[in-house]
């Protein structure tokens, strides 16, 4: 589904991915590891098509297109599914809108009618309910004034109602308390299946515990310098980033 | 750069032409101080970003060719759309003359009209502009709302521009009885393809106790000209809330003065403005507190798009002895283009001690980070754009006080905001 193929990409004056590779087929589910600063969110950000990020060298092929060549509106419509790290805040641009325009993107893509109204706003509260989120969060501003829990519960509904091929989630696990993490863990859980690939990029293993993955990837300084089952995650856990920094200048 | 100047003589000629009815002598009032002050120029500090020259050799144009009151075509289908999709009871001056039919359509007991022909009002000395305007009136509208009622009061001003230069006055005095709440709408439209200026003045008065709604909805072709005088009266614990919402015009100034005389007064106001490539609008608003406690609080906000020039000034004087004022302005300006401008520029002036103001004023462009999320999301750049720049101007279009017009407002701040996102400049932005 993506092959990202000696990848390099750079912001501002500095390189950040330095020739990274990544295959991943549908049905998996990959955790991206390793310290701050190596590159994990701006692998996920390049994926996405953020135009800070410029890429240099390498190719990603998405189902077999130049994903590269697409602009970040195209690679949501065509599946890919970007859970933001730090989810931003739109005052005045109505939750329910913003999925509802999203919904819609996708399907127009997919040559699908819009949603009708009814169904739209059912499908969201089921949604809502699993992932414990009150439903008055659609009429509220797109994460205005919502705290760091309820900004990634927020990104799991959005990914819940777009049904992704392929969902990257930078770090959604940061910041939150056992019961959110729980839900976003089932909201992840609900999404696997043999069509649909999911990356998830974390600093931590915690996630890990509720989401197994298929395989772990440790990432430094812009290369992927390990690459292992989910033990290598308990491992890592166990010896710190440490003794991956070690590995990789060995 | 030379700036035109009124041709006083030419305005003299067309004024001994109109009908006495009582207004002559405050007309030839207004001349005899417009000539001994001519109109405000560039070095006036309140006009250094607006030059009037368009409407002066618009109005020279005019008053050389005969200054005629009467364009032979009303309106007529622009008056209903606009009177059919907001339900109040409406008053219309159209092409600088009052309505007699709609004057004649009012029944309600609450609601008295009149001209300023059945009592004529002595000549006040006011702005240059006001002078203007009483000098070419030909007859003013009175609306005293003396209970409470439940439907807006609207005053319609449309204009039909011919094939030749126009020029139009309109004048309106509201007063609105003690303890009573009462709504209006004033509404500024104009069509046609020739140059026109519409100048207008409008007073307020608030009476005590009273609690009063304004909206203004200004939607001017955007070839034509407008500016307008507001003067505003609060009495002893009244309330007054306003809306603005300038969307079209060439060239637009706005002034609003607030007098706060009385204790316990409570005025809003919110002010929207929406400018695109060629425009130029300017709002200077004043508020004196002259008595404490009372509370003033606005807040403006523009987006504009390519090469346009926008103005916001607010102004806020606490006279001596007015403790206990509450007094706060923001102005806040989205630019979609490099081309833009804007002056914003708060002003306050304290001369009392217990007092709380505040002001701020922003100026920014739309988010990359909000924009780039959206993308993320499937909407394309124009509609990222497009939610953002809504979001921006949702605020005050929300804070309509007026809940019957709320729909109407909507509506058009919708259409201009996707007319602004699609002009040229923007497809820049977007590249």
């Amino acid at each position: 589904m993506l092959e990202i193929n000696n990848l390099r990409s750079r912001i501002d004056d500095s390189e950040i991915l330095r020739g990274l590779s990544l295959s991943v087929r549908a049905g998996e589910v990959h955790a991206i590891m390793g310290p701050n600063g190596s590159g994990k969110s701006t692998l996920a950000q390049v994926i996405a098509g953020h135009e800070d990020y410029e890429v240099t060298a390498g190719t990603v092929t998405y189902n077999g297109q130049d994903l590269l060549e697409l602009e970040p509106e195209e690679r949501a419509r065509e599946g890919i599914f970007l859970g933001f790290q730090y989810p931003v805040e739109i005052p005045g641009v109505n939750n329910a809108y913003l999925l509802k325009a999203a919904v819609n993107a996708r399907r127009k893509h997919q040559g699908l009618g819009e949603v009708d109204a009814f169904e739209f706003l059912k499908l969201a509260r089921e949604k809502m309910a699993t992932l414990g989120m009150d439903p008055k969060f659609l009429n509220r501003g797109v994460n205005e004034g919502f705290s760091g829990g309820e900004k990634k519960r927020n990104e799991i509904l959005q990914m819940a109602m777009l049904e992704p091929s392929l969902a990257i989630l930078d770090e959604t696990d940061s910041g939150l308390d056992i019961d959110a993490l729980k839900a976003v863990a089932a909201g992840v859980n609900a999404l696997r299946s043999p069509e649909r690939a999911i990356i998830l990029v974390t600093h931590y293993q915690r996630l890990l515990d509720y989401v197994e993955p298929d395989y772990v990837h440790v990432l430094s300084q812009g290369r992927i310098v390990r690459s292992g089952d989910k033990s290598l995650a308990l491992e890592l856990e166990e010896k710190g980033y440490e003794w991956v920094r070690e590995a990789a200048n060995a | 750069m030379k700036q035109a100047s009124l041709s006083i003589e030419s305005l003299r000629e067309v004024v001994r032409r109109l009908p006495d009815n009582g207004l002559t002598s405050s007309r030839e009032a207004a001349i005899a101080h417009l000539g001994e002050h001519g109109l405000p120029t560039l070095r006036d500090e309140d006009w250094k970003y607006t030059d009037l020259s368009p409407l002066i050799e618009i109005s020279n144009r005019w008053l050389t060719a005969g200054g005629r009151q009467q364009p032979s075509e009303l309106p007529r289908e622009r008056i209903a759309d606009i009177t059919s999709s907001i339900d109040a009871i409406w008053l219309v001056i159209a092409n600088g003359t009052i309505d007699a039919r709609s004057i004649a359509t009012v029944t309600h007991k609450g609601i008295e009209i009149s001209r300023f022909s059945d009592a004529p009002p002595p000549f006040a000395v006011s702005r240059p502009l006001a002078d203007l305007n009483a000098a070419l009136l030909q007859d003013g509208l009175r609306i005293r709302v003396n209970v409470s009622i439940e439907k807006p009061v609207g005053i319609l001003i449309v204009d039909r521009a011919g094939e030749s230069a126009a020029v139009t006055q309109s004048c309106v005095e509201i007063q609105v009885a003690s303890g009573v709440s009462a709504e209006f709408i004033e509404y500024h439209a104009s069509d046609g393809d020739g140059d026109h200026y519409a100048n207008s003045v409008l007073s307020i008065g608030v009476g005590d106790g009273a609690d009063a709604k304004h909206v203004r909805i200004q939607n001017r072709s955007l070839r034509h000209v407008q500016t307008g005088q507001t003067s505003i009266a609060l009495g002893r614990d009244s309330r007054l809330r306003i809306a603005s919402y300038d969307l079209g015009g060439r060239l637009i100034r706005n002034d609003i003065d607030i007098d706060l005389s009385e204790p316990g007064a409570d005025v809003g106001f919110d002010g929207l403005y929406l400018a695109g490539d060629g425009q130029h609008i300017d709002n200077h608003t004043r508020v004196d507190h002259r008595v404490g406690p009372a509370t003033s609080s606005q807040e403006y906000r523009g987006i504009l798009n390519g090469n346009c020039r926008c103005v916001w000034n607010g102004k806020a004087i606490v006279h001596q002895g007015a403790d206990g004022t509450d007094a706060s302005q923001a102005n806040h300006n989205l630019l979609l283009s490099d081309k833009a401008e804007i002056d914003t520029k708060p002003e306050l002036e304290i001369y009392a001690d217990e007092v709380k103001c505040s002001h701020g004023t922003t100026v920014g462009q739309i988010d990359k980070n909000a924009l780039f999320y959206l993308r993320a999301r499937g909407l394309d750049k124009r509609h990222a754009t497009q939610v953002l720049t809504h979001a921006f101007a949702a605020d005050i279009v929300l804070r309509v006080p007026v809940t019957g017009v709320k729909d109407a407002v909507t509506a058009i701040v919708e259409s201009r905001l996707a007319e602004l996102i699609e002009e040229d400049a923007a497809a820049d932005l977007l590249s």
